[in-house]
């Protein structure tokens, strides 16, 4: 499952979907709202890029560390604290290539999929600063 | 010849965003955006420099592509051209 949605997800039932034949890992990542003095967190994205993009990583992340399966469900619209922002699942033979798999999945996300976070403050809305500025996320396509 | 034109985050709070632009004839990309830019001048410093070209930390894209900064002062947009300009991505 590559989606981007307001909703929140199953976590269980993707872990279950992700079991493939020869399955001998899944590894979960769950990115939350943090509690860092926010009242909530709005989220927004360029979602025929941002989708293509998800898409493409997921390939790559299969190819690069022999990933079985792959999910990403990256959530947008008005999120509270404690809330899952984005669920990254991924099965494995072996626990390396699961790891690696979700580890590589997560840092190309926030390399350059159009994607941007305003956190919502007691003492005024901040926009989450990207990470990479230009040039520093290659084109995928 | 019409092109669309998108901001997102803090651009489009200051200048909208799926503006519709038409044109008679070739225009170059950063003049376009630029246009659209000047209504507002908050919006045209976030965006642009004193010397008017695009802040290094803007990205472009035209349909879907991202542009090299150097390219957006020469590539002509074309009929149906989906721009997008936005600041450095935070997702995940």
């Amino acid at each position: 499952m590559i989606a981007i949605q307001h909703e929140d997800v199953d976590i269980g039932r993707l872990i279950e979907n992700a079991k493939q034949p020869g399955t001998g890992a899944v590894v979960v990542f769950d990115g939350i709202v943090r509690d860092d003095d926010i009242r909530e967190m709005e989220l927004e994205a360029y979602e025929e890029v941002a989708l293509q993009e998800l898409g493409k990583i997921a390939e790559e992340a299969k190819k690069l560390h022999t990933l079985f399966h792959v999910d990403i469900v990256h959530r947008i619209g008005r999120l509270s604290v404690g809330d899952n922002i984005l669920i990254i699942v991924v099965s494995a033979g072996h626990r390396p290539q699961a790891y690696a798999g979700s580890r590589y999945i997560i840092e190309e996300i926030k390399k350059g999929v159009p994607i941007w976070k305003k956190e919502l403050r007691k003492d005024g809305d901040r926009w989450v600063p990207g990470e990479h500025p230009h040039g520093s996320g290659k084109p995928r396509s | 010849m019409t092109v669309k034109v998108r901001f997102f985050a803090r651009f489009r709070e200051l200048l909208g965003t799926d503006i519709l632009v038409e044109k008679k004839s070739g225009v170059v990309l950063a003049a376009l955006v630029k246009d659209i830019a000047r209504e507002k001048k908050e919006g045209y410093d976030a965006i642009f420099d004193e010397n008017g070209n695009f802040r290094e930390f803007v990205i472009v894209m035209r349909n879907g592509k991202r542009l090299e900064p150097a390219d957006t002062a020469t590539v002509m947009v074309a009929e149906g051209d989906e721009i997008a300009v936005f600041p450095p991505v935070a997702g995940g």
